[in-house]
């Protein structure tokens, strides 16, 4: 779940269109989780070049953003698009960033083309992650990004933003948890404390520690208390330089940066998985009712196959 | 964060296909088959255990919970193993399975269209005949589950005949003749109000299609692996079948030309990996024509679609009759055959006008009444007629005003859900 760097959807999307390449009008918009919006546009008359547009969680006011960016996002579209990218400034209205590709630029072989493509549609990891990304290749080197002013602030939720506290040897990151729903809170609390709990007990050696507090940890003591206000409490991970090492660098961002949404993810499975439960006694209950029922009725009942399944639904809805 | 501002998202689930998107789009984001692959082997394994051992059976609920697949995803891993059991959730456009429903909308919505179901305002759709009791369901789910702020349950028919008027005026008066894989309504709508006393079912739909053409295919003794023929038989439906004026001559210029009108179909058989071929031919016009000749389908059912809408018009209100006439809206992946709106209109316009013909000889040609104009209308994109519509209307502003909110159903429980206003924008 939500492991996958891309928006499946945008590959496919592009994979068509580039099967296609007899030049199709394109104009699409997309909204992510944490309210990370696209909109792609192709024109008939210019079928090569591809806008992308992205807007990106409005950041709260502990968050460094150079001219509406994340530190080092630049940097990192440059180095993962190369020339095949121009950012236009100023980008689209109510837009963050707006990229124009060249596609007549791209490599004739399609598993480099495709392999193109899949970096596209993670624009949202190049330019969320950018800061996370530097600051992990400082510690892989084992060293400290410069000018930075512990702890870090980084946007990952509209007005929310998690913190990092950089060291040479580690990294701690933190993570204020908050939930909108009183049931999804309740649920978050305890998924938290089990998954601390799981990882602990499950001996995952080579996975980064990780704890959870209902109070801020020391390292953001000093942090302004709104940018604080957590209630679901607060997940610490503590990485180290083996996790951030060759290529397990790019998942480590992706997890880090998609941490809240992992949970709210869990959090509705397992409202999902309550339902069902609640709805499986209601359904045996019913059967037991039906069971006590006289005979006479039971075989009137069943003659009758269809209205009897509808009745059914009609039941467990009103008990 | 206040939703209303952010796109609508849109979910039209129907028993074959499922199409999803957000509003304000022309295309749906994804049309996958509506089918749930889950991993049976953790339930079972947990009814072994002893009651007691709540813990256990509580982690294999939970793993059950996770493992599983939609869409073509599900298809391809039940091909695959056989520890994977299918469900279709949604059947003759009823939804049978809330579990797996419920788990093919957290799919929907966090591994598709991958966003937070609390940002966005939803508009579902349903069939005409869906009961009160169901909509209430899907708004516990939708509300309890996924923490939507607001909800809208449309009825698909009215959402297909929303989606043809956008171009020119807004005409909410029509039948909707909505043929989809399971389920095939006569609807017809007066100001965007359905009427319901007059709603038309057939039990003839796409999948009865498929299967038509399966049996004949299989009956010629056209070589075909057997765990293939259903789709095959499905995708031959999609590339080759056409609708024919008149079924008679249909068969003399196949007789004819045979290798004009022939088409192969190359396959490679699942198991052994060897290559086969076979022929399409007569079941290229045979297929659709069990929608104008039931009888050569079965016995069960013999009223051709054309007369159905004429009946359904005819039990409607007589002031509506004339404009029902001549917005005929068509709808549903299993209108698309070639010419389906052409002789769906012929048909009907030989009933209409034979029934003039006779009560003006009736009346000694004394009074000679108005032509009834006969107008069925067909789009380019009918497959998705449905979402398309739910796509214009939830970008209106009205929509979100229309919409149930969390807050109402919070005060007021599920029973809101059962009712959705009529908005502007639907007239
Ligand atoms: N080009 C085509 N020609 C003919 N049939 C098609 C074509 N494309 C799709 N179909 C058929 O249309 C059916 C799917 O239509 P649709 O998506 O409207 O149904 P649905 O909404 O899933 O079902 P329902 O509305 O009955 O619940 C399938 O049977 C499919 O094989
Ligand atoms: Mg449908």
């Amino acid at each position: 779940m939500l492991t996958s760097t891309l928006t499946i959807y945008t590959v496919l999307m592009l994979i068509t269109f580039f099967s296609l390449e007899k030049g199709v009008e394109l104009d699409h918009h997309w909204v992510e989780f944490d309210d990370v919006r696209y909109h792609i546009q192709v024109s008939m008359k210019n079928p090569h070049l591809l806008l992308l547009s992205v807007s990106l969680p409005t950041p709260s006011s502990e968050t460094i953003f150079v001219r509406g960016l994340p530190f080092g996002a630049i940097e990192a579209i440059k180095a993962a698009y190369g020339n095949l990218v121009q950012i236009l400034d100023p980008p689209r209205d109510g837009y963050n960033l707006t990229l124009k590709f060249n596609l007549a630029k791209l490599p004739a072989n399609p598993d480099q083309k495709h392999a193109f493509m899949v970096k596209v549609a993670s624009i949202r990891e190049v330019v969320l992650g950018a800061p996370l990304r530097v600051i992990l290749q400082h510690l892989a080197a084992r060293t400290v990004a410069p000018d930075l002013d512990p702890p870090v602030a980084l946007v990952h939720r509209p007005n929310e933003c998690f913190f990092l506290f950089p060291q040479a040897d580690k990294v701690t990151v933190v993570y204020p948890m908050r939930f909108n729903d009183s049931i999804d809170i309740v649920l978050a609390t305890s998924f938290l404390q089990e998954f601390v709990e799981a990882r602990r007990t499950a001996g995952l050696h080579n996975t980064p520690p990780c704890s959870w507090s209902v109070t801020p940890p020391l390292e953001i003591k000093g942090v302004p208390s709104d940018a604080l206000s957590a209630n679901a409490g607060f997940v610490t991970f503590v990485i180290y330089p083996r996790h951030v090492e060759g290529h397990k660098l790019d998942r480590t961002v992706w997890n880090l940066s998609t941490f809240h949404a992992y949970v709210s993810y869990h959090v509705k499975c397992s409202e999902g998985f309550m339902h069902t439960r609640m709805r499986r006694r209601v359904e045996s209950l019913i059967q037991a009712l039906d069971r006590a029922k006289p005979d006479a009725e039971n075989s009137k009942k069943t003659s009758f196959n269809r209205s009897f399944k509808r009745l059914g639904l009609k039941d467990s809805s009103t008990n | 964060m206040d939703p209303s501002p952010r796109p609508a998202v849109v979910i039209d689930n129907g028993s074959g296909y499922t199409k999803m998107g957000f509003a304000g789009n022309v295309e749906p984001c994804f049309i996958i088959p509506t089918v749930v692959a889950v991993n049976e082997s953790f339930l079972n394994q947990s009814k072994n255990l002893s009651k007691a051992n709540w813990l256990a059976q509580h982690n294999a609920g939970v793993m059950a919970d996770l493992d599983f697949f939609i869409g073509d995803e599900a298809l391809t891993k039940s091909r695959c193993s056989s520890t994977y059991n299918l469900n279709y959730p949604v059947q003759h456009g009823q939804v049978e399975n809330w579990d797996a429903m419920e788990r093919y909308w957290q799919q929907c919505i966090f591994n598709y269209l991958r966003c937070d179901p609390e940002d966005h305002y939803f508009l579902l759709t349903e069939s005409p005949l869906t009961s009160p009791e169901s909509r209430e369901y899907t708004g516990e789910i939708m509300f309890e589950t996924f923490n939507v702020p607001g909800l809208y349950i449309a009825v698909n028919s009215v959402l297909a005949l929303a989606a043809g008027y956008t171009t020119s005026k807004c005409e909410m008066t029509g039948v909707v003749v909505d043929v989809g894989d399971g389920a095939s309504h006569v609807v017809p709508v007066a100001d965007g109000y359905v009427i319901g006393s007059s709603i038309k079912s057939i039990p003839i739909a796409g999948k009865d299609v498929t299967l038509f053409v399966q049996n004949l295919m299989r009956e010629r003794g056209e070589n075909i692996p057997p765990d293939d023929s259903f789709e095959v038989a499905r995708k031959v439906k999609e590339m080759y079948c056409y609708t024919c004026s008149d079924i008679v001559k249909e068969f003399n210029k196949h007789d004819k030309e045979p290798i004009k009108y022939t088409r192969h179909w190359r396959g490679i058989k699942p198991k052994t990996g060897a290559p086969y071929s076979c022929d399409i031919g007569y079941e290229r016009f045979l297929g659709p024509e069990i929608f104008f000749s039931p009888e050569i389908y079965g016995s069960d059912f013999t009223t051709p679609l054309p007369v159905v809408i004429d009946k359904c018009i005819q039990s409607a209100p007589i002031d509506t009759r004339r404009s029902l006439y001549k917005n005929i809206v068509l709808s549903g992946g299993s209108t698309m055959f070639k010419d389906f709106h052409k002789r769906l209109q012929r048909d009907l316009k030989t009933i209409v006008d034979t029934r003039v013909h006779l009560s003006e000889a009736r009346l000694n040609g004394e009074i000679k009444s108005q032509p009834v104009e006969v107008n069925v209308v067909s789009h380019p994109i009918q497959r998705f007629a449905v979402w398309f519509g739910g796509s214009v209307l939830a970008s209106t502003p009205e929509f979100f005003t229309a919409c149930h909110t969390k807050a109402e159903y919070e005060e007021h429980g599920a029973s809101i859900c059962r009712t959705n206003p009529v908005f502007k924008g639907m007239y």
